[in-house]
């Protein structure tokens, strides 16, 4: 894809950031609590949101900086995931999606009360346990209508969107300053105390949700890097802001006795203020921007869920099937509709507050959760962390963050923190039981331990490495060319496989002469695809008897050699087994421009002499590819009974007795039989192999496969030896960067 | 001197959606051998809100689209842009690339998806400003 392309998938400016940002928090937060809030807190109440806000702004820094140096999507999962691991990735991505899921129920909840108090209407049905009460079948019947627009993608909602929270603004604004014209001092219903203020926080906390979706949708953003942290930013002091004024109008511009008599009778506090003061075009305004703001925070939390079950799903915590788009609607539906699923439930087992509630302590310990991995990042100096902006004070600023956001939680009442527990424990259990064997990120946490296991408490290191997911599916690619040399290769292959209880994937690379078209050939080389087709059944065929699962297919290209590296990449392989000898002789490629190509993954390339694998003679100097040598061996003794003689060449021969045991020790071959001769190594190679039936070679320097297969080079031993030959080169380290940031 | 006529299947544009779509498309559309194919996908962007599906999902599901050309027209090219009107996008792309015709596929869609999300098939047959060749489903 090309530059200019990418900068057009970048439509979002600051503004759209900012109203994302803005949108999703002004919602039923300041339109149903303040009641409850001054109630519970007095004048406090107004103290509880700007400590809320400032809870929010550390970890609004924290996130700015991580969405600069990783924009993309997943927001707050992606960054705990990459820094801590998938243990508490798990813990953030459930708690992230479920939160936002009860979030959404709240939101609706305060839709409901709206439509009622619009409309007047209030029943109670009982439907067994639960009482389905107007509000609730309003929540519901919103709820549908809302997850049915995100199904269907509809985009006009997402101008509306916008027009939205200018009008709400607005609205706000101008209910602020008839307040304030109003205001006295002597109005203020008396603070309750430390604890109800730090309690309250704890309830309107849901309030401030909303700025950490910004960075789930960075990719999108033109110059994230400035863009991102002012969006971020911003909309968490531009909201703080209002919600304090909005509040101060509230406590100061009527009775002191005022808000609670509504709340008894039961009517929205905000809009029997706004009657107040603006009579009933006050209160109109103000219950149709509590639609619009339930409306448009519900909207936006659905769809913030659907990009961290895609995130998610990429990092495999859970099955990628719950991404798939709909061929029509192109949207992620099924993630859509069972977000949906839960918002209903939500709604009819929760109460407002309870919804609330939950959905700030799952939000709570997220951004506790993130304000850790920023000071993960960087105190594992992480070479591609390079954010453009960087949170003033560090670490204090993180450290603050983390700790307010747990202490809040302490402050909410036990059952919900019991709740929120049982659903930690839950995520923790998905990790385990699910996630664990197939998610292959690690995180750099765990990482920076285990590079420094020498260095580090024996308890951290285990602990460490006890939780190390050992997942995605190991895969064994086989280009089959020769049917002569196929069943050895299929079943190295399919040994392999076995060991590592992984699939093994056929492919035979049909060469087609550069002058001829590729359409030409798919269409006319019947012959050629009757043949590959018969040999990979055959292939097939002998993977049957190791039960492997299997693939197969045909490929139709002008290069052989490249062709085997890019199928490596494409198909995610983590191991390639091939025959040598076929591949060089008519060399498609003419002259190899880069000598040495980047291994994608483990090369083992076969000089087919018979497969007997009863006497293995592994020659080894410690050298790059030493270790998966040392595999191979380990995995044919397990599954063929063989003999494994290892071999160390040395002047010094006390020396290299040392030094092999070592290395047996440190590679698991102690059953091996030692094997220490002086002179020149590739004669007492020789000398050692004729006893042998194979031998397994390590490359003693990275590109030699790609050398020998382009022919550049030529391992004499190869030559002189009489029975087969398996050279191994490991994968070439995949950057950093590559597993930070994607293949 | 009269000309050689123009050749319809010269350079064909293949809009496809996802990969299901771009099987059906190209396995119909290969015995009439095309000379030249490029595949289009279009991301359909929100402009100014975020899309439905974030980019990264986007472009896999573009490349599995491509893929599944490929298997039929080894050598195609591809497209990806990002527009907010699909068919339009088709279009212009069609006019950049000079194509001799466009050739998809008409999804069977319900009446309620065609209301909801537009008659795509109707829109690109009456706004193209190229020969427009709605292939046959091909089983």
């Amino acid at each position: 894809m090309s530059e200019a392309d990418q900068e057009l998938a970048k439509d979002l400016g600051p503004l759209a950031a900012l109203t994302i940002g803005v949108g999703t928090m002004i919602g039923a937060g300041i339109f149903v609590l303040p009641g409850t809030a001054i109630e519970n807190a007095g004048w406090f109440a107004v103290l509880s949101f700007g400590l809320g806000g400032a809870i929010a702004l550390f970890t609004a820094l924290s996130a700015s900086e991580l969405g600069t140096a990783m924009p993309k999507a997943g927001g707050a999962y992606y960054y705990v995931n990459q820094a801590l691991g998938p243990l508490f990735g798990s813990i953030a991505g459930w708690s992230n999606w479920l939160g936002l899921a009860f979030a959404s129920a709240f939101y609706m909840v305060g839709f409901g009360e709206y439509i009622r108090a619009i409309f007047g209407v209030a029943l109670s049905v009982s439907v067994g346990p639960v009482a389905v009460t107007s509000v609730k079948a309003f929540a519901l019947v919103g709820a549908v209508a809302f997850v049915g627009v995100n199904y269907v993608g509809a985009k006009e909602t997402g101008r509306l969107q916008n027009a939205i929270v200018i009008l709400l603004v607005s609205i706000l604004a101008v209910f602020t300053v008839a307040g304030a014209v109003r205001a006295e001092p002597a109005n203020l219903p008396p603070g309750k105390g430390l604890t109800p203020l730090l309690t309250t926080t704890g309830i309107i906390f849901v309030s401030y949700l909303g700025f950490v979706q910004i960075t789930s949708v960075a990719e999108e953003i033109k110059d994230p890097g400035r863009n991102l942290p002012r969006a971020v930013i911003g909309s968490v002091v531009l909201v703080t802001a209002i919600y304090m004024l909005v509040l101060i109008t509230m406590a100061a511009a009527v009775d002191q006795g005022f808000i609670a008599e509504q709340q008894l009778a039961g009517r929205i506090a905000i809009v029997e203020v706004g009657r107040l003061l603006l009579g009933p075009a006050g209160a109109m305004a103000l219950l149709l921007g509590g639609l619009l703001a339930t409306a448009s925070s519900a909207n936006a939390s659905i769809l913030a869920s659907s990009r961290i079950n895609f995130a998610m799903g990429r990092d495999r915590l859970v099955t990628p099937d719950l991404n798939v788009v709909h061929p029509s609607f192109g949207t992620p539906y099924r993630s859509i509709a069972i977000t949906g699923g839960l918002i209903l439930l939500f709604i009819v087992a929760g109460s407002v507050e309870l919804l609330a509630t939950l959905g700030s302590v799952l939000h709570l310990i997220i951004y506790g959760l993130l304000n850790v991995a920023l000071i993960v990042m960087r105190e594992t100096e992480v070479v591609e962390y390079a954010p453009t902006y960087h949170v003033p004070l560090y670490p204090l600023t993180p450290i603050a963050g983390t700790v307010l956001s747990f202490a809040l939680i302490a402050f909410i009442a036990p059952v919900v923190i019991g709740l929120g527990a049982v659903l930690v424990l839950g995520a923790v259990g998905w990790y385990f039981g699910y996630a664990r064997s197939r998610t292959p990120v690690h995180g750099a946490l765990s990482n920076y331990i285990l590079e420094r296991r020498d260095r580090m408490p024996e308890p951290i290191v285990s602990a460490a490495s006890g939780v190390q997911p050992d997942g995605g599916e190991f895969r064994v690619l086989v280009p089959v060319a020769n049917p002569k040399h196929e069943t050895d290769l299929i079943t190295l292959a399919c040994a392999i496989a076995n060991q590592r209880d992984g699939v093994v994937e056929a492919i035979h690379i049909i060469t087609v002469p550069d002058q001829t078209s590729l359409e030409y050939a798919s269409r006319h080389f019947e012959d050629e695809r009757e043949t590959s087709q018969e040999l990979l059944a055959a292939a097939e065929r002998d993977a049957g008897y190791y039960g492997v699962p299997f693939k197969k297919s045909t490929i139709f290209s002008h290069r052989s050699i490249d062709e085997i590296f890019d199928a490596a990449r494409e198909h995610d392989a983590d191991m390639v087994v091939m025959g040598w000898g076929v591949h060089t002789a008519g060399r498609a490629e003419g002259t190899f421009e880069e000598l040495t190509h980047t291994l994608p993954c483990d090369f083992l390339v076969f000089k087919d002499r018979g497969f007997d694998p009863e006497e293995i003679l592994l020659p080894t100097a410690g050298g790059p590819s030493s270790e998966l040598s040392a595999e191979i061996a380990r995995v044919l003794m397990e599954e063929f009974g063989s003999e494994v003689t290892v071999l160390h060449v040395a002047d010094d021969i006390e020396a290299g007795r040392a030094f092999l045991e070592e290395w047996s020790v440190a590679h698991e071959l102690t059953n091996a039989k030692q094997l220490v001769e002086s002179g020149d190594v590739d004669a007492e190679i020789e000398a050692a192999a004729r006893e042998a039936t194979m031998v397994i070679l390590g490359a003693t320097e990275q590109g030699l496969i790609s050398r020998l297969l382009s022919g550049s080079v030529v391992v004499d031993v190869v030559e002189e030896v009489e029975c087969s030959v398996l050279i191994t080169e490991s994968a070439h380290e995949r950057s950093l960067r590559q597993r930070l940031f994607g293949r | 001197m009269s000309q050689a006529p123009p050749d319809l299947l010269s350079n064909v544009l293949l809009p496809v959606a996802n990969a299901a779509d771009a099987r059906a498309t190209a396995r119909v559309l290969e015995p009439y051998q095309p000379d030249q194919v490029t595949a289009l996908h279009v991301v359909e962007k929100g402009e100014g809100v975020p899309d439905k599906t974030p980019v990264e999902q986007s472009e896999a599901v573009a490349n599995e689209a491509f893929s599944a050309v490929r298997e039929r027209f080894p050598s195609a090219a591809d497209r990806i842009v990002y527009r907010k009107r699909v068919v339009a996008a088709i279009v212009d792309v069609a006019d950049e690339l000079e194509a001799s015709a466009i050739v998809f596929c008409p999804q069977q869609s319900g009446r309620l998806t065609k209301l909801l999300s537009g008659d795509r098939s109707l829109q690109l047959v009456t706004t193209a400003t190229r020969p427009v060749i709605a292939l046959h489903r091909g089983d």
